[in-house]
């Protein structure tokens, strides 16, 4: 058994040298990955021990005591525990069953443009969004959403009254949906254009001689051609659901909207970085990443035996 | 009425003049510049950034000054620009042995944590000897020295103190415009019926609102009309030795529920809470407002820009009103003691320590209050005919804004005392006129009294309990149902919906943070 073992240890070097003799530079592209990957996600992983711990900076992550679970008692006994899972889920669930199928429509209608001008144009119209920086994204929709702001003077020349739409418990989430994907839609739909770029032409040919119209070849060949593109994006994406960015939330909500737009992420920020509650913030931090590893593990799954296709 | 208003003004003006640099503190002596080629780090948090023409501290005269001044070598450093200064701060203690020498923060009432954790020096033993004006402008008033050192004695920092003894700490109050008063025939309201009228006429005649930037509001307003001690911000209040929290009382559910008011009427701006001093600007020029809250400074800059676009500067200070029986309970103000204070952290041996003491202490001598108030004599300012300090043309004629700025360091406080006459040169006169207005409407518990006080020092333990508590909590809690009231997602008035709101602030732990909080009182006290 030990010789087998042994055996098997040699195969495994020998193909790896082999590997790096025939691809060494592609060995060599990948090193700073390697190194960005172990300085930023795994170094880190040691603090993550103070989460049982009673932090104190002058005392070293080694030197402060040990308290067990007592930052985890504290967080789920927050009364503000199940607000904030209810208002990440539900905004990124949102911004999932919105935003995700958003950049796919509009790169099959861009896909559907025979005129390479107007195409190009549609292109970067609606690329230029994501080149404008948060802040100033944000800026603009507090202005837009004022009482005298264009939204309410929409809403008056259809018998609506003037409101500001950023106090509005209500509009706060279809806001920050609505707004995600106008700034992200552009961007995120190249990389399904260069997905549908690699279809088969002969494909479409083959369903133009079987007599498909235009939404049947969009059915039937261009859709299941990006399939694999799309379930790896989508599980990619379900790996991150309890992600949601506090600066968009920081610069929209107001203490009017804190009952649906107050997030982990917002609440870490707090925790951590305002009030230096370094156990407790991290403890909040990890739950969150240990429900994001649980989606995408269990996305992935699924995405495998419906599709066949995942990330591993 | 507007007479007498003017004539006790005008005197208390006088006094407040004629009080300067009544101040006694010791000469610098042959102290100074200290013969040294040592280095020491210096961060401050905020209101002591070069100004913003310049690209760093090296090219800004009173940082490259201080230096002269005191002949040490300072290494400025300040967050990073658009960075939040708490935070940015808070990124420096996690890393103790890095930290600046001297540390200007907004942490009094950390402070036993970080002298038990060894963070910074415990200045005791040294303070006398090394920083001997401090030392003696402590003991000029027994307030100052109790402020400044916690409960069991410890000297830890250095303070920030108004030379007026809080008539700035009321820096922020109502505001109204005169033009429209006299179209409407309205006089100056003093009570909360009277204003609340003005807000109604200016509504009728101009469509107008009752509107201000949030911040200008949120931490006090107009709640002492109602006998409250706070508007949206979880605020604690001390009334007859007992530490409350002003968002509990029914005298702030009497005062919410007038907000509510005025908001169903379509009297009360919807943007409030979104509202800067930049995007309030939008509003006061366009009409849009008549009646607010605002600071002297951003007073000034109203009128400022009401000029410069052809039209008369109309805004004028306004008293807080009263109740219709002419009682107050609170105004925003303070006691001229700052909370924001400059420690020295471990991260200097303590021969640094012991020079950063004496650096420290220059701002508290005769020449080092002039050099942090007005800059380098002859150059930035001298001595007007009737002896007072006066900006020199390179400050009168610079178009820069607070060009002053520029020179001294103690326009918005820092580790120094704020001279009252720097403020009457930086100022307009309006602006002075509406400090006085605030201030000096009002008797001493009505500005300060009631608050709690800057220096109380939370114990180790306590620390811990307050942070197992979440008790930031409360904060958020008190602001966001305050939004609710006003708003009506809540009904202020059902008696129900007022009971549990009360209710909910168990949840949030109140009654045990209400002791930590009384026994952190009694121990200032007693000091």
């Amino acid at each position: 058994m030990v010789a087998s073992r042994e055996k098997k240890e040699l195969t495994l070097g020998h193909k790896l040298s082999r590997d790096y003799k025939l691809n060494k530079w592609k060995y060599v592209l990948i090193l700073p990955v390697l190194v960005y990957l172990a300085l930023f996600a795994y170094k880190p992983m040691y603090g993550l021990v103070i989460v049982f711990k009673n932090y104190k900076t002058t005392r070293g992550i080694a030197g402060s005591d040990y308290v067990g679970f007592m930052w985890f008692r504290a967080f789920f006994n927050d009364p503000y525990f199940f607000r904030l899972l209810r208002n990440t889920f539900t905004l990124s669930a949102l911004s999932i069953i919105f935003g995700f199928p958003a950049p796919i429509l509009l790169a099959l209608m861009i896909n559907e443009v025979q005129n390479t001008k107007f195409k190009r144009m549609v292109q970067t119209i609606t690329y230029m969004p994501y080149f404008i920086s948060l802040v100033v994204t944000c800026s603009i929709i507090t202005i837009y959403c004022q009482q005298d702001g264009l939204f309410s003077n929409i809403a008056v020349l259809f018998g609506g009254e003037r409101q500001n739409f950023l106090i509005n418990v209500n509009a706060f989430r279809p806001i920050y949906v609505i707004s995600g994907i106008w700034q992200n839609i552009g961007w995120n739909s190249i990389i399904y254009l260069a997905a549908l770029s690699g279809i088969d032409m002969e494909q479409y040919e083959a369903a133009r001689i079987d007599g498909a119209n235009r939404f049947q070849q969009i059915l039937h060949v261009t859709i299941p051609g990006i399939l694999p593109t799309i379930m790896v994006l989508f599980v990619l994406r379900m790996g991150s659901i309890l992600n949601v960015g506090y600066e968009k939330v920081l610069l929209l909500y107001t203490t009017s909207t804190y009952e649906v737009a107050d997030v982990f992420s917002t609440y870490t920020y707090r925790m951590g970085l305002v009030n230096q509650q370094y156990s407790l913030s991290t403890s909040v931090g990890l739950f969150n990443t240990l429900v994001n590893v649980m989606f995408l593990v269990l996305t992935n799954y699924l995405s495998k035996k419906t599709t066949e296709s995942g990330l591993f | 009425m507007k007479k007498a208003l003017a004539i006790v003004l005008a005197l208390c003006l006088l006094l407040t003049v004629s009080s300067a640099f009544a101040l006694e503190l010791l000469p610098a002596g042959d102290t100074y510049p200290i013969d040294t080629d040592a280095t020491i780090s210096w961060y401050v948090q905020g209101s002591l950034s070069p100004h913003d023409v310049y690209a760093d501290w090296t090219q800004s005269p009173f940082h490259t000054g201080l230096i002269e001044k005191t002949g040490v070598n300072i290494d400025w450093s300040f967050p990073t620009t658009g960075a939040d200064g708490n935070t940015y701060t808070n990124t420096l203690l996690a890393e103790p042995a890095t930290m600046p020498n001297i540390m200007g923060v907004s942490k009094m009432a950390d402070a036993a944590m970080y002298l038990n954790e060894g963070i910074i020096w415990d200045l005791t033993d040294y303070i006398e000897e090394y920083a001997p004006a401090y030392y003696a402008f402590l003991h000029t008033n027994p307030a100052y020295d109790k402020a400044l050192k916690t409960d069991d004695g410890k000297y830890y920092a250095f303070g920030f103190f108004r030379e007026d003894g809080g008539w700035n700490d009321s820096y922020r109050g109502p505001v109204v415009r005169t033009d429209w008063l006299e179209e409407q025939g309205l006089e100056i309201p003093t009570t909360i019926s009277e204003f609340e009228n003005v807000i109604r006429v200016f509504n009728e005649a101009y469509g107008a609102q009752f509107s201000f930037a949030w911040s200008r509001f949120k931490e006090g307003s107009l709640e002492g009309a109602f006998g409250a001690y706070a508007t949206s911000d979880a605020t604690w209040f001390i009334k007859d030795g007992e530490v409350g929290l002003g968002n509990t009382t029914e005298e702030w559910r009497a005062y919410v529920a007038w907000l509510r008011s005025l908001r169903e009427d379509g009297l009360f701006d919807e943007d409030n809470f979104s509202l800067t001093d930049t995007t309030i600007k939008a509003k006061v020029h366009d009409d849009k407002v008549g009646i607010s809250m605002t600071s002297m400074g951003q007073l000034n800059n109203w009128n400022k820009e009401e000029v410069a676009a052809g039209r008369e500067g109309t805004w004028i200070g306004i008293p807080y009103p009263t109740d219709d029986d002419g009682n107050i309970s609170s105004i925003f103000g303070g006691s001229g003691i700052g909370g924001y204070t400059y420690m020295i952290s471990k991260s200097a041996d303590e021969e640094t320590m012991k020079l950063c003491l004496q650096v420290l202490d220059y701002a508290y001598t005769q020449e080092g209050f002039l050099y942090w108030n007005f800059g380098v004599q002859g150059v930035s300012w001298d001595y007007d005919e009737n002896g007072e300090p006066a900006f020199l043309p390179l400050v009168t004629d610079d178009t820069d804004t607070d060009p002053m700025t520029k020179y001294n360091g103690a326009t918005w406080g820092s580790a120094c005392i704020q001279a009252t006459k720097l403020l009457y040169l930086k100022n307009s006169p309006v602006a002075v006129a509406a400090n006085d207005t605030w201030f000096y409407s009002v008797p001493a518990e009505v500005s300060s009294g009631w608050k709690w006080p800057n220096g109380t020092t939370f114990t180790v333990e306590e620390n811990d309990e307050l942070s197992l508590l979440n008790a930031s909590n409360i904060g958020t809690y008190a602001s966001e149902s305050f939004a609710k009231f006003v708003n009506g997602d809540l009904d202020i008035n059902d008696d129900t919906v007022w009971a549990e709101y009360l209710a909910n602030y168990d949840t949030y732990n109140l009654p045990r943070i209400l002791e930590i909080r009384q026994a952190c009182y009694d121990r200032y006290l007693s000091r």
